[in-house]
């Protein structure tokens, strides 16, 4: 199904914390320009994986590798420089910076060659996509919840060197118009850039609409791996959501 | 005690003129705190190590014409001494899994301190040095001021805009601010954030070195001058609130005036205690600080 | 083999006794510590053999906050004594032995090395001490420890007043020195005097010394006296308040660092160098002086209690040649004093014929000692601040140019 060498491959990550395995055994593998949903009941590991592919945790076994190289246990500021990047679940914007000057801190952070000037362009132009332009000059601590998590989705595409962006709940308790206006976002960088998305999200309508193939986590495990209908149809899928739900 | 409305004047400019390095120094404890979490007892031994630099550079090497060239160093000195203790002494607070962060840093800059100040004691002796200053005394308004200390609060002064312009207007600065609001983010958005924080404890710590060479012809130099003056950059920080650079520069100017008034026109042998009952005051009104907020980070 | 039989019969007793063994095994333990316990008192209170050297202990303040430049003249000329001592002979065929503590002028760093000295290092003899309070705080444990004291140079009154047989000191009291100053403005005819002093012992007990004599002498001066804290990095409000009083002399009683801050500062305020300024000890003496104050040092008179005019003793002499040779610099009053209080002891000692406190404190009362200066050293049972007490005579010089000396000094005033 998928063509080439992947763009990202996780190997038998494994993370415990005390006596809970948080994480057991997860390989997953991203093709290039790939859409990818992460789904799964709350506590099913998804965000330890992240955190695992990211580097601000370290697995206890397992690797990690980005378009062919090594990057297991690095730290985050590398992983990010080499192109894997992510958002977090609760937006963690700069509060005490400007709008703009959030978008500059992770360009700057790269280094290119354009300096400011290119940054400020590419900013400008993130911020007309995700509609923050009226606000650009405002301090990130005045945004609504929803304003900021496309802040942090943009802030993320002002790395020139983003080929994988993990996105952690982008649409949790957001409004549809800033929904909106986030998934034609990561449309047009996907489509226009080839950059792939892993999207954890529990929003199943989202998830179908932007993600060909989904990997469903269970317990700190790779439940399975398919089309959204092919794995909602699976039992143990079922039974896990199920379960949530009784409880 | 003798009352004038020219010695309130000249009482007042003195204060202030003292604030401006009492607040150089609290600007440096509260600036590494901000970045690095970390409250960093030592700063009154860097505040000694910039004394010690601009005495031997003004006495052995430059003579006092170039005494600003000499602050320059001392500067430069304290902020190299900084950058590259960061790195061995705090840095594994962060970059090792540990269980008492607070507790670690410390017990780490408390040894730090009785390290440097044995250091000195070791190679310049017990004795007092002071870097000799040809400039003149002048006069601000009715009130004659030691040349050096016009020169050590303009200085200052300096230091502080350019402190400013670091932090508003470069990248460093930039990724600093970012760092003060949220460790995590700023390594997630390709920050090598252990690199900023050797870079934020070296700012900190020059501007205490600064104060130190600006300070050393007025209270000289020996081992533990910079006890005092730590003391009182600890003070501004409760006055002003931790982590906050107005509350930093406010602090430091009202603490220097209220010593300054206290003990010309309270009593003199207390000037010490006004500032703590100041420090009481704000506990009591504001224990946060002036400009503290509870719960600064996300 | 007796004592095995009951070896024997006592094993057998325990194995029927059962429970009770592990009483009898525990009172066996004590017993056996107990009389251990009891052989090393005996050991430790066993008089020290001949050729264990008399240590003489030396408190005196080597880092900061201290004034560790008179610190550092207590510890030359204590080892210079000390050398000095052994070179005779010794005292009663034994050698002395010189420990150094650093008090860092700090009152509790000075008990407790009184009492490492006086317990674990066997000192007979203590002194060195420049700080007052340090001095008056060992007293208090000294009097239970019974290890006498000698005051180098430590001005205030309660080193003596309190009349403790151990407390001795030969260093300045407050009254000649006050009266040494007003002795100075009454020749000069001067009418206003601000005295700034530091809030210890020291300064207190000087500034009120000097009021009480302006008022039990008659001298009609005007006084204004101000206080400050020793840790104070900035005189200039306590300047600017001397400025408006307009004085005719000031006295700077501050020790350390706050007197050269006061000479700095009051140049600045421009009370020098019209004012006269005195300094209520000799830190103008040390040869930093120049190097702290350079041009502005110019016109400061301070107390000296030695000038390299005084007559020396022959013993003095002999002191002062050890020192310039040692040092390249003539011996300054701090030193002298400190190797005179280890000179003073080692006679008291052979005096005595013991080391032992009461007897060394006996002999010190009733003997009279040649110290460096001609006047013998005593220490009567006398009245108040007297107790104890051996003042050296005084005087004032005056720097009248960059880089002078005591020597080179022009002697403004003598008693």
């Amino acid at each position: 199904m998928m063509a080439g060498a992947p763009i990202l491959e996780a190997q038998g990550l494994t993370k415990r914390y005390g006596g809970l395995i948080a994480n057991n055994d997860v390989r997953m593998t991203l093709a290039p320009g790939e859409i990818r949903g992460l789904i799964g009941p709350n506590g099913a590991g998804k965000t330890t994986f992240v955190n695992l592919l990211t580097g601000l945790e370290t697995p206890d076994a397992g690797s990690v590798r980005l378009d062919g190289t090594d990057i297991t246990g690095l730290l985050p500021h590398r992983i990010a420089a080499q192109g894997l990047v992510r958002t977090f679940q609760v937006s963690r914007v700069f509060a005490n910076l400007t709008v703009r000057e959030n978008l500059l801190v992770p360009f700057l952070a790269a280094g290119s060659p354009g300096g400011v000037r290119e940054g400020q362009d590419r900013a400008a132009e993130l911020l007309d996509l995700s509609t923050l332009t009226p606000l650009a000059d405002e301090l990130a601590g005045v945004l609504s919840g929803g304003q900021r998590m496309l802040l942090q989705a943009c802030a993320g595409f002002m790395i020139p060197a983003v080929r994988v962006y993990v996105l952690d709940e982008p649409f949790a308790g957001i409004n549809p118009v800033v929904k909106d206006t986030l998934i034609a976002l990561i449309q047009g960088e996907n489509v226009g850039k080839g950059r792939a998305f892993l999207i954890v999200s529990h929003e199943m309508e989202i998830v179908r609409r932007l993600c060909p193939l989904v990997t469903v986590m269970i317990q700190g495990r790779v439940a399975a791996e398919g089309t959204l209908d092919e794995v909602a149809r699976r039992p143990e899928v079922i039974a896990a959501y199920l379960g949530r739900a009784a409880a | 005690m003798i009352f004038s409305t020219e010695l309130l004047i000249q009482t007042v400019i003195s204060g202030l003129m003292v604030g401006v390095l009492y607040a150089l120094m609290a600007l440096g404890i509260t600036f590494i705190y901000s970045i690095v979490k970390t409250i960093n007892w030592a700063m009154g031994e860097f505040y000694m190590i910039g004394s010690y630099i601009q005495f031997v550079a003004v006495h052995f090497l430059l003579g006092p014409r170039w005494w600003w060239l000499a602050a320059l160093i001392s500067m430069a000195g304290t902020f190299l001494i900084g950058l590259l203790l960061e790195p061995i002494l705090i840095k594994p607070m962060y970059s090792r899994p540990m269980q008492r962060r607070d507790d670690y840093a410390t017990v780490v800059t408390i040894a730090l301190l009785l390290l440097l100040r044995s250091l000195a004691v070791a190679l310049g002796g017990p004795y007092q040095y002071r870097p000799e200053s040809d400039l003149s005394v002048i006069w601000i308004g009715p009130l004659p001021q030691e040349g050096a200390r016009v020169a050590a609060s303009v200085c200052a002064l300096l230091a502080l805009a350019a402190f400013w312009i670091v932090i508003k207007k470069t990248w460093i600065g930039l990724a600093l601010r970012a760092a003060a609001q949220n460790r995590i983010a700023v390594q997630t958005s390709g920050v090598d954030v252990y690199r900023l924080d050797a870079v934020a404890f070296a700012i900190g710590v020059a501007l205490a070195g600064l104060a130190g060479a600006l300070l050393a012809p007025l209270f000289m130099v020996f081992p533990t001058n910079g006890a005092v003056t730590s003391v009182k950059g600890f003070e501004i920080i409760v006055i002003g609130g931790l982590g906050s650079i107005p509350g930093a520069l406010i602090g430091g100017l009202l603490l220097g005036l209220v010593e300054s008034l206290g003990a010309a026109f309270i009593s003199s042998p207390y000037q010490n205690v006004y500032g703590f009952l100041l420090v009481i005051l704000i506990l009591i009104v504001k224990p946060n600080g002036l400009f503290g907020e509870r719960g600064r980070e996300a | 083999m007796d004592s095995l039989d009951t070896h024997a019969s006592t094993t057998a007793e325990w194995r029927s006794l059962g429970t009770q063994r592990e009483d009898h095994v525990m009172q066996r333990r004590e017993l056996f510590g107990g009389v251990l316990a009891a052989a090393l008192i005996a050991l430790g209170s066993l008089p020290a053999k001949a050729q264990d050297p008399i240590v003489f202990g030396v408190i005196t303040p080597l880092s900061p906050p201290g004034e560790t430049g008179l610190g550092q003249l207590a510890k030359r000329g204590a080892e210079i004594g000390v050398e000095y001592i052994n070179e005779q002979g010794g005292i009663l065929g034994r050698k002395v032995q010189l420990s150094i503590q650093d008090s860092a002028g700090k009152n509790e760093q000075a008990v407790a090395a009184y009492r490492r000295l006086v317990s674990s290092e066997k000192a007979v003899a203590v002194f060195g001490f420049i700080h007052s309070g340090a001095n008056i705080a060992v007293n208090e444990v000294a009097k239970e420890m019974g290890v006498p004291t000698m005051g180098t140079q430590t001005g205030a009154t309660d080193v003596t007043a309190k009349h403790y047989d151990i407390a001795f000191r030969t260093h300045a009291v407050d009254p000649p020195r006050a009266g040494t100053w007003l002795g100075w403005i009454k020749k000069n005819n001067w009418k206003r005097v601000s005295i700034i002093a530091e809030t210890t012992d020291y300064g207190i007990g000087l500034a009120k010394e000097t009021e009480k004599q302006n008022k039990e002498k008659n001298l009609g001066l005007e006084i204004q006296t101000i206080m400050f804290d020793r840790t104070t990095t900035d005189l200039l409000p306590q300047l600017l308040q001397v400025k408006a009083f307009k004085p005719d002399a000031i006295v700077n009683i501050g020790v350390g660092q706050p007197l050269d801050l006061m000479i700095t500062q009051a140049h600045t305020v421009g009370l020098l160098p019209a004012t006269p300024m005195v300094t209520s000890y000799d830190a103008p003496a040390r040869p930093q002086f120049w190097q702290l104050h350079g041009e502005k040092g110019v016109g400061v008179s301070f107390v000296a209690f030695y000038s390299p005019k005084s007559e020396l003793s022959d013993l003095g002499k002999e002191f002062a040649k050890r020192y310039q040779a040692k040092f390249s610099e003539p011996p300054v009053y701090a030193a002298l004093n400190s190797f005179a209080n280890a000179i003073v002891f080692a006679e008291a000692i052979k005096k005595a014929g013991t080391t032992e406190p009461k007897a060394m404190i006996k002999a010190l009362e009733e003997g009279s000692f040649g110290g460096w200066s001609t006047v013998p050293v005593t220490f009567p049972r006398a009245e108040g601040v007297l107790w104890h007490n051996w003042s050296p005579p005084m005087m004032i010089l005056r720097y009248t140019a960059k880089d002078q000396t005591p020597a080179t000094a022009e002697a403004a005033y003598a008693q």
